[in-house]
């Protein structure tokens, strides 16, 4: 081994390299609060590293982004780990750098002859919330896509800055070449800008060392000094090894990143950027219309240029804490204006019931479209993942057996009975009101036999009765009864109504099992089961018998389809009717 | 601490412990091998993921790209006769994230062998080109290495290890008479003939 170093050494000067590298006097001696610029190197490393790997599965495009993302997360093998290490990593990263700055500002080493090292530090730092903010579009979910929308916007109400909007998202509209753009930025520009920052930080910083203590005298500082390795070294190490612990933790603990549903322009998605932007989210709150540019331009510019001013603002005599109040003060405030904020964007969102709902649909949203991104999704791109839905086969089946003459939610012919609401007390009401109206019968050929009824006939109250014996008699004919979906006592008036008064028996049959005459029977009408056996032939004597005009889809479609189909179009009227009743009762 | 005990450092293994304030060599031993541990114990929180993942497109069980595995009609029995025709294959094809429905994924020489159709891959079993057929001499050529084929697949000229890979061919004569074939991919340059995926 030392052989080899030896003949390493002759070749390439390996060890006084090493040498300059390690062997640095730590004034005053090696302290736990030096190890901030060396854990953020740590991170910025592992960053790097973890930003390769997930390049090697991700990629940069408006149809592949989210479907790659999503790959990553959810099948690749140790793919949610890395992939969640990294966007924890970034949280740390912004973490440590404010910690940085901290102990930077409470030792004075802003201060001469350290300026330009300050400089290089809060330019990095601008880098990380850079980084932050052009990764966390990359996947391409719906909160990526509008949180980056909003910082976006943001730079386009800006005087002068809609061409600089326009040239960062490649266009007037987020597409294709936002994202190239973007990572781009994220994966090239940024990180060799950074590396290079860097360099010239630690140059700096090994030109002029540590700052030490300011209360230690020359001579106390000279004889406390140790050297960097290993003394150093092992409490940054050990520092190192806190962080990377917290970072696995957290990954564990959160199963990687959320990832939400792909990004879809038409939806109405609770944007928030992420937990380290809120303040500034916050802030805009405050300022309307013409005055947002205070909260997007102003206000974050002052208080950047006030840090970028500091070896100037700072007139103190000594680095010593005490002398320098008012500057202490000054950054102060803005951390704790931060915070403050931070936290109030936490507590107004945990108290908008409008969010939480949005966020647990997104949740919802987020849980189905990753569970059917599994079986692939088309190449049409992230939202193109809802074809694999089984809903999607349902109205692709619909529209291409149904709809000529069907019509569902207005799209579709009008030779036959709209399905829209199909079969619920208000489809039922209008059935009965208007039956020759072409949203009902009015575009069939044949079915001029029923008349309507008119209100002085038929007043409301009456016709509510006969509807809910309707239901009634329908819910008789499903396997598992539910008494529960209807009215009893006003199915019972309806039934009498029916029997006694109304002439609705002359033409239509109620009982299981009866022939009609040429009209639909009753019982059971309207169960899935029933629509099934009129998508199969209509025809049959207990529904149009003679007069059916529907083609028969009997051995034309297979039953699965039919039973699909029947599905749908129960979920039209009914069904829907259903799912909310039984959402209603669950709130 | 005295300048010259810096400038003998790169010789030195380690700086004399009398000038670091009297500390024991036995702590900064305890210091070095920390900062070795630790440090490795970091790297392998990526490392070890790193590898799984990397190399997980290789695991048992894991099918990256597919399609095609069953039967895809290419034409009428009447299309095909001693004259050999090439016909794309289309499939459902998954690929990683994306899965795309009737996609070309390859084609084949569709050729009449003594009253019965066979099936070539077009894919050279050389080193993978793309064989064209030539009509003047009746040989399938490779166009990268002047590998030819007689029409029976097998290799007459050229460095190509064996015949043109056969693919299985289903005729159906109840369903009208439609060719169908079992496109697959084997390995190159290889003289048996061993399936890939």
């Amino acid at each position: 081994m030392n052989k080899l170093l030896d003949w390493l050494d002759e070749r390439t000067g390996i060890r006084a390299l090493m040498g300059e590298a390690l062997d640095e006097e730590v004034l005053g001696g090696a302290r736990v609060r030096y190890v901030f610029g060396s854990v953020l190197t740590y991170l910025f490393l592992q960053q790097v590293v973890l930003g390769i790997l997930l390049a090697t599965y991700y990629s940069p495009s408006a149809t592949d982004a989210w479907a790659s993302t999503a790959y990553i997360q959810d099948q690749v093998a140790g793919g949610w780990f890395l992939r969640g290490l990294h966007h924890h990593g970034s949280s740390a990263m912004v973490v440590v750098t404010l910690l940085h700055l901290m102990q930077v500002v409470l030792a004075g080493a802003y201060r001469a002859p350290r300026e330009v090292n300050w400089w290089t530090g809060l330019a990095m730092g601008g880098l990380v919330l850079a980084f932050a903010l052009t990764g966390y579009l990359l996947p391409w979910d719906q909160k990526g896509y509008w949180a980056t929308q909003v910082a976006t916007g943001i730079m386009g109400t800006v005087p002068g800055g809609e061409p600089m909007q326009h040239a960062l998202q490649g266009g007037d509209q987020y597409g294709n070449l936002t994202i190239t753009r973007f990572y781009a930025l994220h994966v090239f520009v940024l990180p060799l800008t950074l590396a290079a920052l860097l360099g010239a930080h630690l140059y700096l910083f090994r030109r002029h060392g540590v700052t030490p203590p300011a209360k230690l005298s020359e001579e106390e500082l000279k004889a406390k000094a140790q050297p960097f390795w290993p003394n150093q070294l092992f409490i940054d190490i050990a520092a190192m090894a806190v962080c990377g612990a917290i970072l696995v933790g957290l990954t564990y603990e959160t199963h990687g990143a959320e990832l939400f549903a792909p990004a879809d322009p038409a939806s109405n998605f609770v944007a928030r950027p992420e937990w380290y932007f809120l303040f500034l989210f916050q802030l805009l709150k405050y300022f309307e219309g013409p005055l947002s540019i205070i909260a997007t331009v102003i206000l974050p510019g002052a208080v950047a240029t006030f840090l970028f001013a500091l070896p100037f603002v700072d007139r103190a005599e000594s680095r010593q804490a005490k002398k320098r109040g008012p500057v202490l003060a000054g950054v102060g405030l803005v951390m704790v204006g931060v915070i403050v904020l931070t936290a109030l964007a936490i507590v107004e969102d945990a108290g908008n019931e409008k969010y939480q709902k949005g966020l647990i649909a997104a949740h919802e949203d987020a849980e189905k479209t990753r569970e059917l991104a599994k079986k692939g999704v088309p190449p049409a791109g992230g939202i193109a993942v809802w074809q694999n839905d089984p809903e999607f086969a349902a109205m692709e089946l619909f529209k291409a057996n149904c709809s000529t003459c069907h019509a569902v939610d207005g799209k579709g012919g009008q030779e036959a009975p709209s399905l829209s609401h199909f079969n619920d007390r208000e489809w039922l009401r209008g059935a009965v009101r208007e039956p020759r109206s072409v949203a009902y019968f009015g575009g069939t050929k044949g079915h001029t036999d029923m008349e309507a009824y008119a209100k002085e006939d038929l007043p409301d109250e009456q016709l509510d009765a006969v509807i809910e014996y309707m239901i009634q008699l329908r819910e008789q004919g499903e396997a598992e009864a539910d008494a529960s979906t209807y009215d009893a006592a006003l199915a019972k008036k309806g039934q009498a109504l029916w029997e006694d008064e109304l002439e609705c028996s002359g033409c239509h049959e109620v009982e299981k099992g009866a022939d009609g005459v040429g009209t639909p029977v009753l019982w059971g009408r309207g169960t899935r089961a029933w629509i099934a056996d009129v998508i199969r032939n209509s025809g049959q004597a207990h529904l149009y018998g003679d007069n059916a005009e529907m083609p028969k889809f009997e051995g034309k479609l297979s039953e699965a389809d039919i039973d699909t189909l029947a599905d749908y179009v129960y979920r039209q009227g009914w069904g829907k009717a259903d799912a909310e009743a039984g959402e209603g009762d669950a709130h | 601490m005295s300048t010259d005990d810096q400038d003998s450092t790169p010789e030195a293994k380690s700086p004399t412990p009398a000038a670091h304030g009297g500390e024991d060599e036995g702590r900064r031993t305890f210091m070095k091998v920390g900062v070795g541990a630790l440090g490795a114990g970091l790297a392998g929180i990526v490392v070890a993921p790193a590898l799984k993942y990397t190399l997980w497109p290789l695991a048992e069980g894991t099918e990256v790209t597919s399609g095609g595995d069953d039967f895809a009609i290419v034409g009428q029995r009447s299309e095909f006769g001693p004259e050999p025709v090439k016909v794309d294959i289309y499939a459902d094809r998954v690929d990683a994230w994306n899965k795309t429905r009737n996609v070309k994924i390859g084609s084949a020489w569709v050729v009449e062998r003594e009253g019965q159709l066979v099936a070539f891959s077009t894919v050279c079993p050389h080193l993978g080109c793309a064989v064209d057929y030539s009509p003047e001499d009746s040989k399938f050529k490779c166009p990268c290495h002047r590998s030819a084929f007689g029409l029976d697949g097998a290799p007459e000229e050229g460095p190509a290890p064996r015949s043109l890979d056969a693919l299985e061919l289903s005729n159906d004569e109840d369903g009208g008479g439609l060719i169908s074939i079992r496109y697959e991919r084997f390995k190159q340059g290889t003289e048996d003939k061993v399936k890939i995926g």
